[in-house]
């Protein structure tokens, strides 16, 4: 124990975490006192506030957090609420067994309307899941076992060691304590390797893949936890009230749901819990002002959305900005430091220059297009191999199969002699194949360390399983993550960054933070997507370092470049590829005299070296 | 440096246990007295009384009739000198149609010391609140009429007009007995009005023999009826049967006439308001046959006195949910004279004593809190309803 | 099968109102790349603003729609100004931003014209055709041929005009456009204008085939969007197949399933869109990585 204060990672002396559990403690007894100072009609409409904060929880998870458009909350609500009755009134279980029971339906809830995000996403996914939250409304409202639109009434108290839960006093702290269980797991989730994922799949599914994250098992992981918190409110729901009805469930309560957790701030679990208690509350205050309360409720939606799109819980920051630009007083800027070699592997004896990556007749159409015709090379191991050619030419079309971003028409790629043409682009990440993007795929709002994090955890999806059965652990292995990468930041001299948003940093800054962070995976084989683009002379020579520096650790590299000079002088080995052809191969100063790829500049661009980049914004 | 906050998060701990502790020992709200269950009105005052209805969504026409009715017999005993020298209070919440809403504004005049409520227009709003209402001992007259309300056995729990089981079998036993129709189709919705209307109508028309030729049930936000209409037109029916409420009760009619269905319209208390007639077209609505409690304001002197009130009031006729309501109102305040101001069971066992010679019929409360039990065939005719001959 | 034509028609007939609705929703994100789920909300004020015109000012039908449209698409061009911040943006804050201002819009008709329906009379009166015991009300055929007309119009207007024209070279590239001199601002407003125009004629012919309430626009809005992604999300005559399909498929369901008929319809989108996510006819793309 002595020993993790020193493995806490620098930045961790900025986070506000003392001020943040003074804060929570005040909280927590505040809530905890509450009770005490409202009369009957104010404990119910708390009561009700904190079923919707926990729903708003787990739209903030799966909407926020995850990015998945999720307009069937309110129907895993429902699923958590009629399952409790069902199984309470008609047949006749406790209400404990109904209620675990009915979490599950929920979940099973989740997993079907989750489903259609593995094909589709965005707007689409938002009117399917609608369409099946308007369907699950219709069920309610004609089945005789729900009965119908009149609803199930009879739902009987929980039981709890003797706690009269029926009152509603009482019935607030089984709530409460719920609610801050829930919220502590829903942060616990957000920080840790999980959240992070699915904060790197909401900013860029694709560069998210290609870091090895398993964006399907990760969309489905979203709306079961979403469907987990609407079931656990749905089943407080049942017991709270004892009577249910659709009217409840309806499409009118799914916005006003996602309103609150827009309004409070969707990628912050604690504003999506401001914007679900405000709301509650001010729509109790206004209820017998019904239109103006609507067209009050209306105008701030606008409002928020438009001035303030990080929602309530972003104006803090704003203003603080606001106000340090207004003081021009910006702080001690951040520093890039210089870049420390990495250690350099021992020689591995035997497999050095042998081939590591074989692709082997590749073929690559798009409706009629084809933009690589029946490519075949070999990268050797520990080489840096430089792909050339014009624009077009099928450059980075051949890194996207590589990678598995995309599944080639016909011929293979092996890696290591195994065959990873048509796996997907995370299992390729985790077989050993790391890339960066011509035009950035940083993750915008995760910070600098938090980039890091992504790539260097290395375990599947199911390893979150140890979010329920053992948390300590995944408390361990974050903390190691966040140990590694600090040392792997210090190493890529970007350690004074860990704490900023990406977006924050010059162009030569981000540029070499995707190096860092294709590096944080541990590869075999690196595939740089142009990486001096943008970049100024002494920024390429560092590049040109840095490249040298990885190879000799024991990657592999290879990169598509314009930028002749580089290659000259970085690359053992070039291949030329146009129209989707390898035209030459061989050392530099040899392929730089080859006819025909002098030609194939010439004849199509007539310049002799090409600078230009194939950028089309 | 970094563990400091987990000391303080143990404090915080420790500070929540002994809250708890203290919690156990004083639970909260039990301190505060359950406002009232006390069955003396011993405090002088106006006498606060709640109207829940809804006054937004779709269902705020019926909550606009049941608080105008209520408050014109309310307005008059106040300005006859009120309950003792007291007058009564009327309070407006709005369900929004919603039986969660209903539940916490149950709360909320238990909170506010309300002593009795008028409304809900739906069933399922009232049913959701009833136990609570209960259990706070405020007697309630609803304007609902499903049958389920009575499988509560709510003791605080009355009707301000006839079940639908009423409504259903004088119908039926008009078209059957004295029409001689045979084949009767019926077309539904599925809200909680519309099942309690496809239950009522079935089991009168199986009490006098008769099985329908058809039964369809469309969504209560459905607008598209034709697929239905046209399922029971290929019947051939002499009689539709429409369970539903007011504006799409007139589209079903008015989607069948387009369909060339020529079967006769029956339906219960919906098709006598002026909402079905606009909605349907008043050459649709002709000859729809409407079993009702109030056949409109000519029926009776005192209806043609109620109505010269409603219309000087609010500049436009009542209708049945407005006569409907102001009876309930009037039971109630017959009721408060009787027993003092009296709250609580009181009040409810008051309301349950009263004899009242309303517009609907004589009002007399049995035990499940129905106080009338008849209603009449009504004819529209040219927009008006006709009592059948 | 004389049943099965009678419902048939009925769909088309409803189908014919969806597609008008998809028409709007497709214009708005094809050009601009809004999701306006205030659309709904627009064709309600549409449906209002025509039956005041023919009703309370007694004018003749084919008058007081036009009139509608005029009126919705000017409210149209207010929306698109507040709602100018979002366009482009991330789809969540378009779809609350929207979803806002058609509460507002509801809240508004409320206050105007009270929560509770009116019905409109019928403005053709002519007895229905009969085709072999097939009855279709001549309104019904009115509703369809304005649909059609107005996808042509639509169609000419994209193609054959200059602000047609430039909409579409705003839609593919808009930084593009602006470097060729395209008003980008203007464009996006007379787009949203039409949109706006599309929906209150959907809401005008629809009145008196239902009834003209505040929350009308709820189930028609969602039953729009849905026709227009089954359709193809930005295509012209996807908007069309989509919402006669979507029409079609919910009639059956209704016959068939009775009350459960939403349940069925979108159960059978959903698996549709699964099938085959860019819809019949496949995404007009308009933001691509």
């Amino acid at each position: 124990m002595s020993r993790l204060p020193a493995l806490s990672p620098p930045w961790s002396l900025w986070s506000p975490g003392r001020a943040r559990a003074g804060g929570l403690v005040v909280l927590a007894v505040a809530a905890w006192l509450l009770p005490y100072r409202l009369n009957i009609y104010w404990i119910s409409v708390a009561d009700t506030a904190i079923l919707f904060a926990l729903l708003a929880v787990g739209m903030g998870l799966v909407m926020g957090i995850a990015g998945q458009v999720n307009l069937a909350q309110i129907a895993f609500f429902g699923v958590g609420a009629y399952a409790t009755a069902i199984l309470t009134t008609r047949d006749g279980f406790g209400f404990w067994t109904a209620g675990a029971l009915a979490m599950l339906a929920a979940v099973i809830a989740g997993l079907v309307v989750g489903l259609p995000a593995l094909r589709i996403q965005s707007h689409y996914l938002g009117i399917v899941t609608l369409g099946l939250a308007v369907a699950f409304i219709d069920w309610i409202t004609n089945a005789p076992i729900t009965g119908g639109d009149s609803g199930i009434s009879g739902i009987p108290t929980p039981p709890l060691f003797g706690i009269d839960l029926a009152s509603q006093y009482l019935y607030y702290y089984l709530e409460l304590i719920v609610f801050a269980g829930g919220l502590a797991f829903g942060l616990f989730i957000v920080r840790t390797p999980l959240g992070r994922r699915m904060r790197a799949m909401r900013d860029d599914p694709l560069a998210a893949s290609a870091v090895g994250v398993e964006i399907r098992m990760l969309r489905m992981a979203a709306f079961v936890l979403a469907s987990v918190y609407g079931g656990a409110a749905g089943v407080l729901y049942a017991g709270l009230v004892h009577y249910i009805a659709p009217e409840t469930f309806s499409i009118a309560d799914m916005f006003l749901l996602l309103a609150m957790v827009i309004i409070g701030g969707r990628q912050s679990l604690a504003g999506c819990v401001i914007g679900a208690i405000g709301l509650t509350v001010v729509q109790q205050e206004l209820i017998n002002l019904a239109a103006y309360a609507q067209l009050g409720y209306g105008l701030v939606v606008v409002a928020v959305v438009v001035f303030a799109p990080a929602g309530l819980v972003g104006i803090p920051g704003r203003a603080a900005a606001w106000y340090r630009r207004w003081r021009g007083h910006t702080g001690r800027a951040a520093a890039l430091e210089p870049f420390r070699p990495l250690p350099a592997a021992p020689p591995s004896p035997g497999s050095a220059g042998g081939a590591l990556l074989e692709v082997a007749g590749l073929v690559m159409r798009f409706r009629g297009v084809t933009a690589i015709d029946d490519v075949s090379l070999t990268v050797r191991e520990g080489e840096i191999l430089g792909i050339v050619g014009p624009n077009g030419s099928g450059k980075t079309t051949l890194f996207n199969v590589i990678s598995g971003l995309y599944r080639p028409t016909a011929g293979t790629v092996s890696l290591g002699g195994r065959v990873i043409s048509g796996a997907g682009p995370h299992r390729i990440c985790q077989l050993g194949v790391a890339r960066t993007f011509q035009h950035l795929r940083l993750f915008g709002n995760l910070t600098v360390a938090d980039n890091m994090l992504v790539p260097l955890d290395r375990t599947r999806t199911w390893w979150s399983w140890r979010y329920i059965g053992w948390p300590p652990g995944v408390w361990r292995h974050d903390r190691e993550l966040k140990w590694r990468a600090a040392s792997l930041l210090g190493c890529f001299g970007l350690a004074q960054f860990a704490g900023l948003l990406p977006g924050s940093l010059p162009y030569g800054i981000q540029r070499r933070l995707e190096l860092a962070r294709a590096m944080a995976s541990s590869p075999r084989l690196l595939l740089l997507d142009e990486p001096a683009a943008g970049l100024n002379g002494e920024e390429r020579s560092q590049l040109a370092a840095i490249v040298r520096s990885i190879r000799d650790s024991g990657v592999t590299v290879v990169l598509i470049e314009h930028n002749m000079g580089l290659v000259m002088s970085l690359c053992e080995r070039v291949i030329v590829l146009d129209s989707g052809t390898v035209i030459a191969e061989g050392v530099p100063a040899q392929v730089a005299r080859d006819p025909a790829v002098l030609e194939a500049y010439l004849g199509k661009s007539a310049l002799p070296a090409p600078h230009a980049t194939e950028a089309s914004p | 440096m970094s563990r400091r906050p987990r000391y303080r998060l143990v404090s915080a701990a420790a500070a929540a246990a002994a809250a708890l502790v203290a919690a156990a020992c004083s639970a909260p709200g039990s301190s505060q007295p359950s406002s009232g269950s006390t069955s003396s009105g011993a405090v002088a005052g106006p006498i606060k009384i709640a109207v829940v209805d809804a006054q937004s969504g779709s269902e705020s026409d019926l909550g606009q009739f049941e608080w105008r009715g209520v408050k014109l017999a309310v307005d008059q005993a106040n300005a006859a000198g009120g309950i003792d020298g007291r007058k009564i209070q009327l309070t407006l919440y709005d369900d929004q149609g919603d039986p969660t809403v209903g539940t916490e504004l149950a709360r909320k005049i238990a909170s506010a010391g309300d002593i009795a409520m008028f409304g809900t227009a739906e069933s399922a709003v009232t049913l959701a609140m009833a136990p609570i209402l209960e259990s706070e001992h405020i007697p309630n007259i609803t304007s609902g009429q499903s049958t389920q309300l009575l499988a509560l056995h709510s003791p605080y729990l009355f009707l301000n007009g006839p079940t639908g089981l009423t409504y259903d079998s004088t119908l039926a036993k008009y078209l059957v007995t004295t029409k001689g129709y045979k084949k009767i189709a019926m077309l539904t919705n599925n809200d909680s009005y519309g099942a309690g209307e496809d239950e009522a109508f079935t089991a009168s028309l199986k009490s006098l023999g008769i099985t329908p030729v058809a039964t369809e049930v469309v969504p209560a936000d459905q607008t598209n009826m034709t697929p239905a209409l046209t399922a029971i037109r290929a019947k051939n029916p002499q009689v539709l049967f429409i369970g539903a409420e007011e504006a799409q009760s007139g589209l079903i009619v008015k989607q069948a006439r387009a369909l060339g269905m020529t079967a006769v319209i029956a339906e219960g208390a919906p098709a006598g308001t002026p909402l079905y007639m606009s909605t349907a077209g008043v050459a649709n609505a002709n000859g729809t046959i409407v079993s009702s409690p109030y056949l409109g304001n000519d029926v009776s002197p005192a209806a043609r006195k109620f109505a010269a009130a409603y219309t000087a009031a609010y500049g436009t006729a009542p209708e049945l949910h407005g006569a409907k309501a102001y009876d309930g109102a009037e039971v109630m305040i017959a009721a408060l004279k009787a027993c003092n101001a009296c709250t609580g069971l009181a009040l409810a066992n008051a309301i349950r004593a009263v004899h009242y010679a309303g517009l609907l019929g004589n009002f007399r409360y049995n035990s499940s809190g129905v106080g009338i039990f008849a209603t009449s065939i009504g004819i529209i005719t040219d927009g008006k309803i006709k009592p059948a001959g | 099968m004389q049943s099965f034509f009678q419902t048939l028609v009925s769909g088309l007939s409803f189908g014919a109102v969806y597609a008008l609705v998809a028409l709007g929703f497709s214009l708005v994100y094809r050009t601009m790349g809004l999701v306006n789920f205030a659309h709904g909300a627009v064709l309600m004020i549409g449906a209002y603003v025509a039956s005041t015109f023919y009703l309370s000012a007694r004018l003749p039908f084919a008058v007081a729609v036009p009139a509608a449209m005029i009126v919705t698409g000017a409210v149209g061009l207010v929306i698109e100004r507040v709602l100018r911040p979002l366009e482009n943006k991330d789809f969540d804050l378009m779809l609350i931003g929207t979803i806002g201002a058609g509460t507002v819009l509801d809240a508004v008709a409320i206050l105007i014209w009270s929560s509770s329906g009116r019905g409109v009379p019928s403005p053709v009166q002519t007895a229905p055709f009969d085709i072999g015991g097939v009855r279709i009300p001549a309104y019904n055929v009115l509703v369809i041929g304005v649909t059609a007309a107005a996808m042509a119009v639509l169609t000419l207007f994209l193609q054959r005009t200059r602000h047609g024209a430039a909409m579409q070279a705003v839609a593919m590239d808009h930084e593009a456009a602006t470097a060729v001199g395209i008003h980008v601002g203007r464009s996006n407003a007379i787009s949203f204008a039409i949109g706006a125009a599309l929906a209150a004629l959907a809401g005008a012919l629809v009145g008196p085939m239902l009834y003209v309430t505040p929350t009308m626009g709820d189930s028609l809005g969602i039953q729009g969007f849905a026709a227009a992604i089954l359709g193809g999300f930005g295509s012209i005559p996807g908007a069309i197949v989509g919402g006669l399909g979507i029409g079609v498929i919910g009639s059956f369901a209704a016959q068939s399933f009775q009350g459960y008929s939403d349940l069925v319809t979108f159960v059978v989108f959903t698996v549709l869109v699964m099938i085959r996510p860019t819809g019949i006819f496949g995404e007009r793309t308009v933001n691509r990585a």
